[in-house]
C-alpha cells in the first residue's frame, strides 16, 4: 500500500488492514479485508489492482475459502523463519482446487534467523512450487515489493466478466454500521451497479435502492459505478442484518440476472458453548449483539438457551476454539457486554436404548445412562508439523489424547508431518497448548474432521455444596475420569474464593462422588485502620470490592467466578 | 454522638527520619531545623487563614499526627496550641494527643511537651520483638521504646497509648501473644493493635512479592485477632473499635470524632479536613512545605462532595466500625433516613449470617462481623 502510494509514509502503521483492536493486540488476522490499489507497472500502464487479506489459522479457513472465491489468484507468503506450516498445506490445496494462480512470496528476509532457500525448497517439496518463482521480500523494509506486483501483473489474468451482461455481484463479507445500516463487501462478476440502482437479493428476492458504493483504498471512497470485475462495497439501508447474507448474488431488480453466482457451501460449527450475560437483564442486548456479529461472521450459529445455574443465554456454535474465544472477545468489547462462557463441547452422537438417535451439544442435556446403548464422539484428522527432534514427544501427547496413529513424512530433512486420528474434544481442551509447550512453539496444527466413532464416554458433574451445577458439567472418557473429576475439583478449588461459609466441590458420575474438596469459610475482610485522612480512599477500596463482587456469579449461596466455567478446559495446562 | 458542632483538630506533621517498610501515608525525608521552624509558622498562617471559616465550630480535641510529629520541638507545639487557643474556640478540656516515635522522645522534652498542653501520647511500639522492628523498617529498638515507655510514665502523662501491628511476616501466634502481653504490662490506658495490611508499592509488600518474607496466611491473621480481644478484654479493655481498645473512659475522643461522622480541620501539608458534607486535602507536596497560591491560602484538593443520602452512608459506615454501633433514632434525626428501612435486605441478609445484631434502637456489628466487616460495608455503598 505504501509502495503504490494508497498510504502516505505518515499514515502507515504497522497491521494496517487489521482493523480490529482484537486483531492488532494479537497479532494475527481475524477477518479478511479488501483493499484496492492503482500501480502502474514497468511497462508505462496502470493497474487497478483488487487485493484481499486474510487470515491464516485454522478457524477461520472460512474467511479464507470465500476470499479465495472472489478471486483470480492468491499470493502465498510464508514466513522466512518459520517455514511453511501445517495449515499452509490446507490454504494452498483450496486455492488450488479453485484453479487460482499461485504466486509464492518468502517473507521477512530481514529477520536473523531467515533462512529463505531452505523455505523455497520447502515450498518446491511439499507444495510444488517452482523454487525459483519464489520471491523474497521483507514487507518491513520494502524490499522485492515491486517484484510481487509486477508479478502480479504478468502472472494474474484480469477478470473476465461482461459489463454487458445483467449485474451479478457476489457478497463476500459484511458488516452492520451503525449509520449506514448493513454495509456489505462485494465483488462484480458481470453488469455494473451504480448509486441508487434498485437491486435484489437473489436469495430472498428483497429489493432495496443503493444509497451508497465505492472502494477501499484503502480508505473508504464512495465511486458513481462498479463494473464487472471490481471489487467494492455498498451501502443500500438494509436495516435488518438477516437479510444481507454472506454468500448471496446481488442483481438488478429492472435487469435480473437469470441465475445466482455458485455462492459457498455453509460451514457447520464444530465447537460449541453457552454464552450467557452475568446480569440476566442483559439478555436482549446479547441477542442483539449476536445478530449484527453474524452478519459480519455467518459461521456464528446460536440458539436461546436455559440453564437452572446461570438463567437465560445462548447456545454458541464456533468453528474452533480461537473463533470461540475471538467471538466471546468480540460480544464483550464492541457490544458492552459482561459475559460468561461455559466449557467448550462438541456434538456428540448418542443412540438410544429404544433405537432412536439424539444429537447432544451441552453436556447438560445428556441422557440417563441407563438410556444409552452407546456414544460415539468426533474425531479429526490432524496435521501436525514440527522439526524432527520433537517427533518423540509429539507422539507422546497425541497417545495421551486418545490419538490413532495414521503415519509420518520427511518434508525436509529437519521437519516432518504427522498424522493423527484424534478425538476433536481432546484437542479443544488444551492439545494446542501443550503441543507449543513441547516443542518450544515450533509445532503447528491442522485438522479437518474425520466422522464418528463409538467412544466409551460419561457425563460428569460437578456438584457446589451438594447442589449439581449444570454449566459446569463435562463429558470426559470412562477411563480418565477419576483423573479429570480430581483435577477438576482441584482447579475450582484455587478459583472459588473463600467465602461466609465452607464450599464444598464435588465431581461425582451419577450419584458416586469420585473427587471432593473444599474452600474454607472466610475469616478476615476488613480494613484494620480507618481515620480521617484516609476515609475518602478506603471507601474506594470497598467501591472497588463491590465492583468485584459483580463480576461473580451467585450460584445457590455460593459467589462463583466467571472464569470458572471455562476452567473445566485448561486443567492440565496450569501443572 | 458527637455533638454536630464539637469538632477535633488534626495537624499532619509530614517529616520522618526514615519512612517505614510497611508505610503508605504522606511523609518526606527529615528536614534541617530552619524548614522545621518555617512548617511551624506556615502552620500557625494556616490557624490564623482558617479562623473564620471555622469561627461557629467549638473543638474538643487536638491530634498532632504523621509523619512523625514528635520531630517538633516542644516550644514549638506549645506556639501551635497557642495559636489554636489563640484563634478558635477550643475546650479547656480538650484531649491534646501526640503521636510519637519512641527514638524522638526523652525525659526532658516529655516534661516539656506536658507543660505545653500535651495530656495524650500515643507511641508507636509496634513490636517488642528487635527482629519484627527490623522488618517493618523501625527507627527504634524495644530497648528504647521500653525507655520512651518508663519517660511517658514519669512525666506525668497519665493517658497514652501503645500502638501495636500483627502478623508480620515470620510472626507467629505466641509471638504476638508475647507482644500483647508486653504492652499488656507497659500499663498503658489505650491499645490500638492493627492487623498489617500493606498496599501494593510499599517496600515491605514488594519484598513479600519478591519472596524475601512470607505472607501470614488468613488464618493466622484471624487468629491473632481473636486472641486479640480475647486477652485485651480479659484484662480490663473496653474493645470499643474494630482495631482499638481502651480502658473504660479513655477511648481516643480524638479518633471517635471520626467514626461518628463528626466534623475534623486538618492543618498542614497533606491534611485532610470535614465539614458541611464535604472532604478536601491540603495538596501533597514534595518538600513538604506546603504550596501556597498567589493569596497565600494552601492549596487544596476536594476528595468527596456528598449529598444527605451520601453523608448518611458514610455515617453508616464509619459508624459500624464502633463496638456500640450506630443508633436507629439519631440516624434519623440527623439524616432524616431509617437504616433499618434504607438497608433492610442487606441488613437481614447478614443479620441470619451471623455479622450483624439488631437490637431494638441498635444496630452493631457481632463478634464474628468486626473481622468480616467489609462484607457488608461493601454492600452499603
Amino acid at each position: 500500500m505504501q509502495f503504490t502510494g494508497a498510504l502516505s509514509d505518515r499514515e502507515m502503521r504497522e497491521q494496517f488492514l487489521d482493523k480490529m483492536d482484537l486483531e492488532r493486540e494479537k497479532g494475527i488476522t481475524i477477518k479478511l479485508q479488501p483493499v484496492r490499489l492503482n500501480y502502474r507497472a514497468r511497462n508505462g500502464k496502470t493497474y487497478i489492482l483488487n487485493l484481499i487479506d486474510t487470515p491464516g489459522h485454522v478457524d477461520f479457513s472460512y474467511e479464507v475459502s470465500r476470499s479465495l472465491a472472489a478471486c483470480e489468484g492468491a499470493l502465498l507468503v510464508v514466513d522466512a523463519s518459520q517455514g511453511i506450516e501445517a495449515q499452509t498445506l490446507a490454504n494452498v490445496y483450496m486455492a488450488m482446487d479453485l484453479n487460482l494462480e499461485i504466486i509464492g512470496v518468502v517473507n521477512k528476509i530481514d529477520l536473523p534467523g531467515a533462512e529463505p532457500d531452505m523455505v523455497k525448497q520447502e515450498m518446491e517439496n511439499v507444495l510444488g512450487i517452482d523454487k525459483d518463482e519464489i520471491i523474497p521480500i521483507s514487507a518491513k523494509l520494502g524490499t522485492g515489493i515491486e517484484d510481487v506486483l509486477e508479478a502480479i501483473v504478468a502472472q494474474i489474468p484480469a477478470p473476465r466478466g461482461d459489463e454487458k451482461a445483467p449485474l451479478q455481484a457476489l457478497v463476500f463479507d459484511s458488516y452492520f454500521d451503525a449509520y449506514k445500516g448493513a454495509i456489505s463487501y462485494i465483488r462484480l462478476a458481470n453488469g455494473e451497479l451504480r448509486k441508487g440502482d434498485m437491486i435484489r437479493m437473489m436469495s430472498s428476492g428483497k429489493e432495496y435502492e443503493v444509497i451508497e458504493i465505492g472502494v477501499i483504498s484503502p480508505y473508504m471512497t464512495q465511486v458513481e459505478v462498479l463494473q464487472a470485475g471490481e471489487v467494492g462495497y455498498m451501502a443500500a439501508a438494509i436495516k435488518n442484518v438477516a437479510d444481507t447474507k454472506v454468500g448471496d448474488t446481488i442483481t438488478n431488480a429492472n435487469q435480473p440476472a437469470a441465475k445466482p453466482l455458485s455462492g459457498y457451501k455453509e460451514v457447520k460449527p464444530v465447537v460449541f458453548c453457552g454464552l450467557y450475560p452475568l446480569e440476566n437483564s442483559e439478555f436482549d442486548k446479547l441477542r442483539d449483539a449476536l445478530e449484527k456479529l453474524k452478519l459480519n461472521d455467518a459461521s456464528l450459529l446460536y440458539e436461546p438457551e436455559s440453564s437452572d445455574a446461570l438463567g437465560f443465554g445462548f447456545r454458541c456454535g464456533f468453528l474452533g476454539l480461537l473463533h470461540m474465544e475471538i467471538i466471546r472477545e468480540r460480544l464483550e468489547r464492541e457490544y458492552d457486554l459482561t459475559l460468561l462462557a461455559t466449557a467448550p463441547s462438541v456434538i456428540y452422537r448418542i443412540q438410544l436404548t429404544d433405537g432412536s438417535e439424539v444429537y447432544v451439544q451441552n453436556p447438560s442435556r445428556w441422557p440417563d445412562a441407563q438410556r444409552i446403548e452407546h456414544v460415539m464422539e468426533p474425531f479429526v484428522k490432524a496435521s501436525i508439523m514440527v522439526p524432527n527432534e520433537y517427533v518423540g514427544t509429539i507422539m507422546e501427547l497425541c497417545q495421551e489424547k486418545r490419538g490413532t496413529f495414521i503415519n509420518i513424512e520427511y518434508i525436509t530433512p529437519h521437519r516432518v508431518l504427522i498424522s493423527y486420528y484424534l478425538p476433536l474434544a481432546e484437542i479443544l481442551f488444551d492439545f494446542f497448548d501443550g503441543l507449543k509447550s513441547r516443542t518450544k512453539g515450533y509445532a503447528s496444527l491442522d485438522y479437518e474432521l474425520h466422522g464418528y466413532q463409538p467412544s466409551d464416554l460419561i457425563k460428569m458433574d460437578i456438584l457446589l455444596n451438594g447442589e449439581a451445577v449444570d454449566a459446569l458439567s463435562t463429558i470426559a472418557h470412562k477411563e480418565k475420569a477419576y483423573y479429570r473429576g480430581r483435577a477438576l475439583v482441584e482447579k475450582l478449588r484455587k478459583i472459588i474464593p473463600r467465602q461466609m461459609y465452607e464450599v464444598a466441590i464435588q465431581a461425582s458420575i451419577g450419584n458416586r462422588v469420585i473427587a471432593r474438596e473444599s474452600v474454607k469459610a472466610m475469616r478476615k475482610d476488613v480494613l484494620a485502620k480507618c481515620y480521617g485522612g484516609d476515609i475518602t480512599r478506603k471507601k474506594k477500596l470497598l467501591e472497588k470490592q463491590k465492583e468485584g463482587k459483580k463480576r461473580m456469579k451467585q450460584i445457590g449461596r455460593v459467589e462463583v467466578p466467571r472464569d470458572a466455567f471455562m476452567s473445566v478446559m485448561d486443567i492440565e495446562s496450569d501443572k | 454522638m458527637t455533638n454536630n458542632n464539637q469538632a477535633g483538630i488534626y495537624i499532619h506533621v509530614p517529616f520522618c527520619v526514615r519512612k517505614c517498610s510497611y508505610c503508605d501515608f504522606y511523609s518526606r525525608p527529615l528536614p534541617d531545623k530552619d524548614d522545621l521552624e518555617r512548617y511551624t509558622s506556615k502552620l500557625l498562617r494556616e490557624i490564623e487563614q482558617q479562623a473564620g471559616q471555622w469561627a461557629n465550630r467549638c473543638f474538643s480535641t487536638v491530634f498532632f499526627g504523621g509523619g512523625t510529629p514528635s520531630l517538633l520541638e516542644p516550644e514549638q507545639i506549645h506556639r501551635i496550641l497557642q495559636g489554636l487557643r489563640q484563634h478558635l474556640s477550643l475546650l479547656p478540656q480538650a484531649e491534646v494527643s501526640l503521636e510519637a516515635n519512641p527514638a524522638t522522645l526523652d525525659a526532658s522534652r516529655l516534661q516539656a511537651l506536658k507543660s505545653a498542653g500535651l495530656n495524650r501520647i500515643s507511641l508507636g511500639v509496634q513490636s517488642f520483638r528487635d527482629e519484627e522492628l527490623k522488618i517493618l523498617g523501625r527507627i527504634h529498638s524495644v530497648r528504647e521504646a521500653r525507655q520512651a515507655v518508663e519517660d511517658i510514665v514519669a512525666s506525668g502523662f497519665d493517658n497514652f497509648n501503645l500502638d501495636l501491628i500483627y502478623a508480620i511476616p515470620g510472626q507467629n501466634l505466641d509471638d504476638w501473644q508475647y507482644n500483647l502481653q508486653s504492652a499488656v504490662n507497659c500499663q498503658p490506658r489505650h491499645i490500638s493493635a492493627y492487623l498489617l495490611q500493606l498496599e501494593p508499592f510499599v517496600p515491605l509488600a514488594r519484598q513479600i512479592s519478591a519472596g524475601r518474607y512470607a505472607e501470614t496466611g488468613e488464618d493466622l491473621q484471624a487468629d491473632m485477632y481473636d486472641a486479640t480481644v480475647d486477652t485485651l478484654i480479659g484484662q480490663g479493655f473496653h474493645h470499643y473499635e474494630i482495631s482499638n481498645f481502651a480502658k473504660p473512659g479513655s477511648e481516643c475522643r480524638h479518633n471517635l470524632i471520626y467514626w461518628q461522622a463528626g466534623e475534623y480541620l486538618g492543618l498542614g501539608t497533606g491534611a485532610v479536613s470535614f465539614r458541611d458534607g464535604q472532604r478536601w486535602k491540603n495538596r501533597e507536596t514534595v518538600s513538604g512545605l506546603p504550596d501556597e497560591s498567589d493569596s497565600g491560602m494552601i492549596d487544596i484538593e476536594i476528595l468527596e462532595s456528598m449529598n444527605q443520602h451520601d453523608r448518611f452512608v458514610d455515617a453508616v459506615i464509619l459508624g459500624l466500625r464502633l463496638t456500640q454501633g450506630i443508633s436507629r433514632q439519631q440516624f434519623i434525626e440527623r439524616f432524616g433516613i431509617d437504616f433499618a428501612q434504607e438497608y433492610h435486605a442487606i441488613l437481614e441478609k447478614f443479620r441470619r449470617d451471623g455479622l450483624l445484631i439488631m437490637e431494638q434502637d441498635r444496630l452493631y456489628l457481632s463478634r464474628r462481623g468486626y473481622f468480616l466487616s467489609n462484607q457488608f460495608m461493601a454492600e452499603l455503598l
